[in-house]
């Protein structure tokens, strides 16, 4: 059939953001279920020694507790830990100057972001999702690795999910450009992963990180139909 | 012994119409049962003429006696074919056990929901970590927290090609923090790691060897 395909894929930023934990109460509900820590344990034995202790007929001799435990309660111990826990400094979690930045990949680090490139299409400049031509010979899966690496022009070390393709868009080309061989083009597209957290930025490349909300602005309808249907944004 | 018992009725049986036939025309008179049931070696009514009258178990056909099942034999690996891959392992672990145990509910529960068959689900065993920390005057280290890594595993039979970047992704996305998930094949080594080790046996296999 006279359709070429051509290969192109998505790269996305890793989230850290712990969502599945707050719809239910598992906290509560594990915290219910548990039972008491050697920690604990240890607190509630050393409560009821110091209570002994200022009892009025405390004898020393009838006790069998440990001399070390003597030395460093475990009260004393959860000090110590308290003091460090408030000497930490966690990281930052929304950044307002690295949000703004839609080509940073450092930007909403809560969310999970795609990538576009602005690529030449026939006559005119669009944005999409990288994108290269299928070559006699080469998997789906390669043509979308070279893509990558050809758009970027830096070092994107990328985990791809699988090696069948995600998502299909297919498009007749205007009447003018049409030949015997080729009426249209059926773009396909994998799911990859960015391994590294800060890649370099090649200079030439009009590269975007944007959040799925973003998409739209800057995607053509039927490509954002399309695309939307596999993108996640949980 | 029920076949036995059938074989007899059908005899007696057979016995009774020849010994009907015969004697119906040697001797026209009525026959004394008992009588009759002696001469036959013929079983008598326990108490009621309707004795065994439910009976339907001689008339199953024959089962085989059922196999107790071997927990330690293991399941069939199923191979990789063109459009889907063979056995995985996906393995989670974590320091909170809490968060590993629902994570790891949490894939099964969605495989589920996916059609996704999950061949088994089980735990291996815990590693405890000790962290020893410098003393801050002195070359003498202490040891400062007791860490234990939890490891959860849930193994597919089959995953298909086209499901595969879905899951994963969706599987990444709800990753809690302090999670490492791996996804993996399943191989015979994996399965023989989670028994106990042996000596006595292996002690005895070398003494024949040798």
């Amino acid at each position: 059939s006279p359709w070429g395909a051509v290969g192109c894929h998505r790269v996305y930023k890793d989230t850290r953001c712990c969502r599945f934990m707050l719809t239910l109460n598992y906290f509560q509900m594990e915290l219910e279920k548990s039972l008491l820590s050697d920690h604990e344990l240890r607190l509630m034995e050393d409560a009821e020694r110091m209570s002994r202790k200022q009892a009025d007929d405390y004898d020393s001799d009838e006790e069998e507790g440990r001399d070390d435990q003597e030395i460093m309660m475990a009260q004393d111990l959860e000090d110590t830990w308290e003091q460090r826990l408030k000497s930490f400094q966690p990281a930052p979690r929304f950044r307002a100057d690295a949000d703004k930045d839609l080509t940073s990949v450092q930007r909403c680090l809560a969310d999970s972001l795609v990538l576009l490139a602005e690529q030449q299409v026939g006559a005119e400049k669009l944005w999409l999702l990288p994108q290269a031509a299928w070559q006699e010979g080469e998997t789906l899966r390669q043509t979308a690795e070279r893509a990558l690496s050809s758009v970027s022009a830096a070092d994107f070390k990328a985990t791809f999910l699988g090696n069948a393709p995600c998502g299909v868009y297919k498009y007749k080309l205007p009447k003018a450009t049409r030949t015997e061989s080729s009426i249209g083009t059926k773009v396909f597209f994998f799911k990859a992963i960015l391994a590294d957290s800060a890649p370099g930025k090649a200079p030439n490349s009009a590269l975007l990180w944007l959040k799925k909300s973003e998409l739209q602005k800057y995607l053509k309808p039927a490509y954002m139909m399309k695309v939307d249907r596999f993108v996640l944004s949980l | 012994m029920s076949n036995i018992y059938r074989k007899l009725q059908v005899t007696v049986t057979q016995q009774r119409s020849i010994l009907k036939q015969l004697l119906s025309r040697a001797t026209p008179s009525i026959q004394h049962p008992l009588l009759w049931a002696a001469c036959l070696n013929e079983r008598q009514y326990k108490g009621m003429p309707t004795h065994g009258i439910g009976r339907w178990r001689h008339l199953l056909p024959k089962q085989a006696p059922k196999k107790k099942k071997d927990r330690s034999q293991q399941r069939q690996m199923v191979p990789a074919t063109d459009t889907s891959y063979g056995t995985l392992n996906v393995q989670v672990s974590g320091y909170d056990m809490t968060v590993v145990e629902h994570y790891s509910q949490y894939i099964h529960n969605l495989c589920n929901r996916l059609g996704i068959r999950v061949a088994e689900s089980y735990a291996l065993p815990t590693k405890s970590t000790e962290v020893m920390l410098m003393q801050e005057q002195g070359n003498k280290t202490y040891v400062d927290a007791v860490l234990k890594t939890h490891q959860r595993v849930v193994q597919f039979s089959s995953l298909d090609a086209y499901l595969c970047p879905v899951l994963v992704d969706v599987l990444l996305k709800n990753q809690p923090e302090g999670v490492q998930l791996s996804v993996k094949e399943h191989t015979e080594a994996d399965f023989q790691a989670r028994f106990k080790a042996r000596p006595e046996l292996e002690g005895l296999i070398a003494q024949i060897n040798q």
